[in-house]
């Protein structure tokens, strides 16, 4: 116990004495908040530019009115959003949309708007365009033709209606979501606000036991080849090595989060203390102490599952380089839980989201993530943690197991197949 | 006398290569030994038996009177023939590091590692890199570290591969005196003068089995005291020739003449005086290096 401890000492005072680990520490969630607002800055710098509209209209009274709307949606600088060009139909509203595509296609145009003769038909509205994804234009021609479509429609059933009015009387409605938590209250929430906190949570979940885990593989290697291997291995058991080397580590990333959990809990009893204010509230609910705890268990739970499979990288190969190939196949595991967040934070109690967060590979993303939206079923988080200290427990023991073949092995690294042997043997 | 470390027909094979093929020896307590061999004869895999690195396939290994384990690891000192350190530790706290895997407290280890830099005169780097140091400076740094725990057992492999002529001469003083405070040294190398100069027992080994083992005046009497080193001008070709001579090994300046058992040095030296002008003439025990080109050299195929 004695070597173990030795061990773990050294690997966490050389790693924390650094001064790249504090820099490291303190860089980290502004780098994935940052990674967040570039995005929500670029999309806002692509909307911020005026979007030409061109249309063509067989009926001849839709064109105007369509203008007249969306001229008023402002740019910042007060000027027209979608400035709209009128096409003249001529004679056949077809051939000039097709002789328009042109347009659209060099960019000049941003989007055509074709409106044919017959406004009951259901193919007569059309629009082309390049950018599909463009949902929130799509949103403003659709309503912008919708309110004037239906003038026509009253004016032509002859019932005597104010346009206006009905305009009034059949508009659109909006949900305004809240979340049921446990205690029984409702907090007002929306998906975007379960998605963005929760996918900066989950990528730093994501970047720590990376990190961390590849540091184990990275300090094997060096003390290969640096040849201090053997000279250890005169005074400790590759167990005790092994053991003291991931405690060690996991120490470190438990110092790196621990700053964390503390930080973001202070941070936000001061905000509440001074800033007592109701929107603040639904912001502190983001980093409430049950999800910084939660946070705080299933990076513990993921490292030292990841960290075992890093340590027989580390062991099989000679170089970086053979590790870095070697450890693809980690990297998808990590990587698969981030990618299911969209789905996930949308369905958390989908099949999907329940298989998946029980198989211990993905748990720690995968529960997190729930556990971050609603609270799962108290037996699954249970079931959860069992497997993954039953994973912990089997990875740990393969672990050694190649630790002990593979530390001193120099020549040619082992294939896939016989690290498998080795660990099971 | 105990012994400090028991062989007992230990295997190992790596794939299809036998390493080491039943190899039994005894090193007594407070001896300085030489494992002895050609280059893959299997002496650093022995010795990674030894220190429990590798396991051997069959055969027991005792050390200090009891199977090996972790406290019985603290009290050896390990120098394996590829040296390495931590590049990025300062020296000081790499020492205490090292001293403190062997089962000393933190402290203590510092507190013991301070007269060795003073001696070695490293002192002045304590707190500097170790990749900072020099390649004779980290020489000494890592020997240093395997002596920490002042061992019963101090075990080298190759120590003197790599380091110039006025370091090894340090080291050769530094491990005689350790050797006269009780501590078994357990050396291997393949330069006989090394061992030669060192060793009171030694086992030579040759693919994986022992050829000879024992007392180093023990083997040098039964290869004979029938030896003559003889210096002289002329063509000596016909020596080999004379009767009574079983061999001959021609150094640059003299030859070493192994005799049969009872005959007399004297009458070589009157045929050799009779055709050539002889300038030295010695009757001598043979050289561990002739004993070795002897035992395990091409001719012994």
């Amino acid at each position: 116990m004695h070597k173990v401890l030795m061990v773990l000492r050294r690997e966490y005072f050389e790693s924390v004495k650094k001064k790249a680990f504090w820099i490291g520490t303190l860089i980290f969630p502004f780098f994935i908040v940052g990674i967040f607002a570039i995005q929500i800055l670029a999309s806002a710098i692509q909307t911020d530019s005026a979007k030409r509209i061109g249309v063509i209209d067989a009926t001849g009274r839709i064109a105007a009115p369509f203008a007249e709307e969306l001229s008023e949606r402002k740019l910042k600088d007060g000027s027209p959003r979608y400035p709209v060009e009128i096409i003249e139909p001529g004679s056949s509203t077809e051939e000039t949309r097709i002789a328009s595509l042109g347009r659209v296609e060099s960019g000049e145009l941003y989007g055509l708007v074709t409106i044919g003769p017959d406004i009951d038909e259901k193919e007569n509205f059309r629009l082309d365009w390049k950018n599909f994804g463009d949902k929130r234009t799509e949103d403003a021609l659709e309503r912008a033709i919708q309110d004037h479509v239906r003038g026509i429609r009253l004016e032509r059933s002859e019932l005597d209606l104010d346009p206006k009015k009905l305009g009034e009387l059949t508009a659109w409605v909006r949900l305004n979501t809240y979340q049921v938590t446990d205690s029984g209250e409702t907090k007002k929430k929306g998906f975007e606000e379960a998605f963005i906190p929760t996918m900066i949570f989950v990528m730093m979940l994501y970047f720590l036991i990376y990190f961390h885990g590849y540091a184990m593989t990275r300090g094997i290697i060096q003390e290969k080849s640096s040849r201090v291997m053997e000279v250890l291995l005169g005074s400790v058991s590759p167990n005790e090595l092994m053991a003291g080397k991931i405690l060690g580590i996991g120490l470190v990333g438990l110092t790196q989060v621990g700053i964390y959990m503390i930080s973001a809990y202070a941070a936000r009893t001061a905000a509440l203390f001074w800033w007592n204010l109701g929107d603040l509230e639904r912001l502190a609910d983001i980093i409430a102490p049950g999800k910084l705890l939660a946070f705080g268990v299933y990076y513990l739970f993921g490292y030292f599952i990841f960290v075992s499979i890093f340590a027989i990288v580390g062991a099989a190969c000679n170089t970086d380089q053979e590790a870095q190939q070697l450890q693809l196949p980690i990297v998808g595991c990590l990587m698969l839980p981030m990618m299911t967040t969209f789905f996930f934070v949308a369905n958390p109690s989908s099949l999907g989201a329940t298989v998946l967060s029980l198989i211990p590979l993905f748990t720690p993303m995968v529960m997190f993530m729930r556990i971050s939206v609603v609270t799962p079923p108290m037996w699954q988080i249970a079931l959860s943690i069992l497997l993954m200290g039953g994973t912990v427990y089997l990875f740990f023991r393969a672990a050694a197991k190649v630790f002990r073949i593979g530390t001193l092995m120099y020549g040619k690294r082992p294939t896939v197949r016989e690290l498998w042997r080795w660990s099971w043997s | 006398m105990d012994a400090a470390v028991v062989l007992n027909d230990i295997r190992k094979t790596f794939g299809t290569h036998r390493a080491v093929d039943g190899l039994s020896f005894e090193i007594p307590r407070g001896t300085v030994f030489g494992l002895l061999g050609r280059n893959g004869a299997g002496k650093s895999t022995t010795i990674r038996m030894i220190m429990d690195i590798i396991r051997p396939d069959s055969g027991s290994i005792e050390i200090l009177g009891r199977p090996m384990d972790g406290s019985v690891k603290d009290r050896l000192g390990y120098l394996p023939e590829e040296r390495g350190l931590y590049p990025k530790m300062k020296v000081l706290d790499m020492l205490e590091f090292f001293g403190s895997v062997k089962g000393l407290k933190p402290a203590e280890a510092r507190r013991r590692a301070l007269p060795w830099l003073e001696r070695l005169e490293l002192a002045d780097w304590k707190d500097k890199k170790v990749e900072d140091l020099s390649k004779g400076m980290q020489q000494k740094a890592q020997f240093i570290t395997t002596i920490l725990n002042e061992p019963d057992v101090l075990i080298l492999d190759e120590p003197f591969s790599g380091m110039d002529p006025v370091n090894q001469e340090i080291f050769r003083n530094l491990l005689l005196e350790i050797s006269q405070s009780g501590t078994t040294l357990i050396f291997s190398t393949h330069v006989m003068e090394s061992a030669e100069r060192l060793c009171n027992q030694i086992a030579l080994i040759d693919r994986g089995r022992a050829v000879l083992s024992g007392s180093l005046s023990s083997i040098k009497r039964k290869f004979g005291s029938n030896t003559v080193q003889l210096e002289f001008d002329g063509d000596g070709a016909f020596l080999a020739t004379l009767p009574g001579v079983v061999k001959v090994h021609r150094s640059k300046r003299f030859v070493e003449i192994n005799m049969a058992d009872g005959e007399d040095p004297q009458r070589l030296l009157e045929a050799a005086a009779a055709r050539l002008s002889v300038r030295r003439f010695e009757v001598m025990e043979p050289t561990l290096h002739n004993i070795f080109i002897d035992q395990v050299g091409p001719e012994a195929e």
